[in-house]
């Protein structure tokens, strides 16, 4: 059935970093994708534990403020921009084409080419840091018109553009060669209703790429415009009018940033309860409501600027509890009577994520209230929020997915017992990270602030933030050793060392160049493995 | 008259009972089904259930979860109709706020009075006890953002787009950095605040007539 993919055959790879750069095999390009934008995360994260360092006691000691503007605005701009989307984008790349059957990625130059862009667009922006003036320091949404020449000379802000705009079009691409990839090259009775549950959540995912990251683009460019030559966003209403344009891209991206990792959670719960995904349908429908609703709530960042309609975005913003509690209900029901494997770093990770992302969701529907969103908005509170949905959220999916899928690419198992000192480190620290933001906000302590009055009473709680991230770090640590002493010593995983139920898992480990060199088991549902084993049972 | 920080702590009341539970339920689910679903060793225990789906639990859930949402959004939308309403409704005291790079500076129309920050210098909003404030805003440069937290309010101030709105302060007193700016707006962000201070309204009428001389509050 893989000859079904091309009567030409696949070229084979070529060794040496050259090799690597020019890689067109899904599974090389995924790899290295994930790679660079895993790089990007921990580049990230070490400017977040500068401002937590600096944060830790009132006055300056260890940047300027100049400084930290540059470091808040690179952390935000790098995380988004280099690190979640396009490593979102890669666990499609590398797991798509393996999830339903096909041998390769479409359109794999166009992929190779958005690998280049987000590395260079991750330089460029990075460059920055090497010019007299300094990084951008616009923060990562950079409001007109602070953005605008005048106000924010440096060059650094107009390289950061550049960044912006190249790793937007790299995930606008990536996301097409993977709608193209599920569209026309799913293997013989992979209907799209049988597609796994990973599979539908890079769907989701990539069509809230291609609808929304446009609006970044044109964003983007326009305010480079208006940097060099003016006459854009001049009309008094140009600087709402920047606003409703960035957030069209602004909101939809966090669900970008996400949903692949609820898809990997998803995966990783059935997988280690012996049991299929429950209530795939609903999940499927709850998915693509998700993703309609998330192209109209972008008001709700605008609820303080008395020029939106605020009931209609606070409709919709509440509404997301609907489709986000079918996710849950399918994620407990697959859990009840299953038979789980609990020792397992992959189902923590996913366990954790449950937990936590209920404490982003749910001061979620907080702050799509209008009355309440007045008094916490830009504040710590809000800090606090979107960390529990994008660290709480995305961060602990994306580990769940790395010790999911870490057997299928590497061939090697990581160690369990580090996996699980991983885990608990992350949670402790994370939550001792985030959850006095909440305190700090309600108490008035806005964001984005280099320094605080030592009247105002807010050390006591930055504390405990600084010394969560440091912990957070430490946890990094513990993965990346993790990493180093499994690829030292290798324990071969074998092709299928889970019990899981997708088709990447009747392949060996690592896939060979064309994925499926045997004839593909029957595909009758979105767990075909499992298929198998309950007709032999 | 509406007391923005009285509504804003009802609806908070309402919404945070709601969300600890929604977490402390996932919580035990997700810890209780782990424990009681736990397999032995060996992958030992009873065979998982075959069970995938269950559409008519899962369409009565929607519908609740869809009462919920219609709850939460009734209740925001009375309150938010109260403050927003407030926040058009006719003042006693007229107050124009401008926020510019890192300074605010208070206005009082009529008595010609105009209390300007600077930089090094934190400027301080005088008004009236339990009287209807109504504020001009206004932005010069950037986005700025005027909050008093203990006020539970924030509104943007975006050049070119003045706002108003009306506050009540119900309590007389003196808040050192009682009002900040939130929206980052470059470089001395952090220190673009200002004081508050609450006082009776014959001591702030006294200080409207003093041209703003006498220091308000002295009387109160």
């Amino acid at each position: 059935m893989s000859v079904a993919a091309g009567a030409r055959p696949l070229p084979r790879p070529r060794r040496g970093v050259l090799g690597t750069l020019a890689a067109t095999d899904h599974k090389a390009l995924g790899a290295g994708l994930f790679v660079t934008a895993f790089a990007f995360f921990l580049a990230a994260g070490v400017l977040a534990l500068l401002m937590r360092s600096e944060l830790a006691q009132p006055g300056m000691q260890i940047v300027s403020t100049q400084g930290y503007d540059e470091l808040f605005t690179l952390h935000g701009s790098t995380m988004f921009y280099l690190f979640a989307t396009p490593i979102a984008m890669a666990a499609g790349v590398y797991l798509v084409p393996l999830q339903i059957g096909a041998a390769r990625l479409a359109a794999p130059r166009l992929a190779l080419a958005s690998w280049w862009m987000v590395i260079a667009g991750g330089l460029i922006m990075w460059m920055g840091f090497l010019t007299e003036q300094g990084a951008a320091d616009v923060g990562w949404y950079a409001y007109v018109p602070l953005s605008d020449m005048p106000n924010s000379p440096s060059v650094g802000t107009d390289y950061w553009i550049v960044g912006v705009i190249l790793a937007a079009l790299a995930a606008i691409a990536l996301s097409a060669c993977i709608l193209a990839t599920i569209v026309k090259l799913r293997a013989p009775g992979m209907t799209m209703l049988r597609l796994p549950v990973f599979a539908w959540t890079m769907i989701v995912s990539c069509l809230m790429v291609v609808t929304a990251f446009p609006a970044l683009v044109v964003a983007m460019a326009l305010l480079l415009w208006q940097r060099q030559l003016g006459h854009v966003y001049t009309l008094p209403s140009g600087p709402i009018d920047y606003q409703h344009l960035f957030w069209f891209f602004g909101h939809p991206v966090v669900y970008v940033v996400f949903f692949p990792f609820v898809g990997a959670v998803a995966e990783a719960i059935a997988t280690f309860s012996g049991r299929r995904w429950f209530g795939y349908r609903p999940f499927v429908l709850s998915l693509l409501a998700f993703a309609a609703l998330s192209m109209s709530v972008w008001g709700h960042h605008m609820f303080t600027t008395d020029s939106v309609e605020n009931r209609y975005f606070s409709l919709t913003s509440t509404a997301l509890l609907v489709p986000a509690g079918v996710e849950y209900f399918d994620a407990l029901a697959t859990m009840c009577r299953g038979r789980i494997r609990l020792d397992q770093p992959a189902l923590l990770f996913a366990l954790g994520f449950l937990v936590l992302f209920a404490i982003g969701g749910t001061t979620g529907i907080f702050v799509g209230s209008p009355p309440l969103d007045y008094h916490v908005t830009d504040s710590y509170f809000i800090v606090a929020h979107f960390h529990y949905t994008l660290f709480g959220g995305s961060v602990m999916g994306l580990f769940s997915a790395i010790y999911l899928w870490w057997p299928k690419v590497t061939g090697t198992l990581l160690r369990r017992s580090l996996g699980v000192w991983h885990f608990w480190l992350t949670v402790v620290g994370m939550n001792l990270t985030f959850f006095p933001m909440f305190f700090l906000g309600w108490n008035g302590m806005p964001r984005r602030v280099a320094d605080y009055p030592p009247s105002s009473g807010w050390q006591p709680l930055n504390v405990v933030a600084s010394a969560g991230a440091w912990l957070i770090a430490l946890s990094l640590l513990v993965f990346l050793a993790n990493v180093a002493v499994s690829l030292r010593r290798r324990v071969p995983a074998g092709p299928n060392p889970w019990g899981a139920q997708t088709l990447e898992w009747a392949t060996s480990s690592p896939p060979p160049r064309e994925n499926f060199p045997d004839p593909l088991p029957p595909v009758r549902s979105y767990a075909p493995l499992l298929d198998l084993r309950e007709e032999a049972a | 008259m509406v007391d923005t920080r009285h509504e804003y702590d009802r609806l908070a009341g309402l919404y945070l009972p709601i969300a600890a539970g929604v977490v402390l339920l996932v919580l035990v689910l997700v810890v209780g089904f782990a424990v009681r679903y736990r397999a032995g060793e060996e992958g030992a225990g009873r065979a998982p259930s075959r069970l995938a789906s269950a559409p008519r639990a899962e369409a009565l859930y929607v519908l609740a979860l869809t009462a919920v949402a219609a709850f939460l959004l009734w209740r925001t939308f009375t309150v938010e109709a109260r403050v927003d309403g407030a926040a058009r409704a006719r003042a006693s005291v007229l107050v124009d706020v401008t926020a510019a790079k890192w300074h605010w500076t208070f206005a009082y129309p009529g008595a010609g009075i105009v209390v300007r920050g600077s930089d090094a210098r934190r400027p301080t909003l005088v008004v009236p006890a339990g009287r209807a404030i109504g504020f001009r805003l206004a932005s010069v440069d950037v986005i700025h953002a005027f909050w008093i937290p203990s006020r539970r309010f924030k509104r943007d101030a975006t050049p070119g787009l003045p706002t108003r709105f009306t506050l009540v302060f119900p309590r007389t007193g003196t808040w050192p950095n009682g009002g900040e700016c939130s929206e980052y707006c470059g470089l001395h962000h952090w220190q673009m605040r200002f004081d508050v201070r609450v006082v009776a309204p014959a001591a702030f009428a006294a200080w409207l007539r003093s041209g703003g001389t006498t220091v308000a509050g002295a009387a109160a």
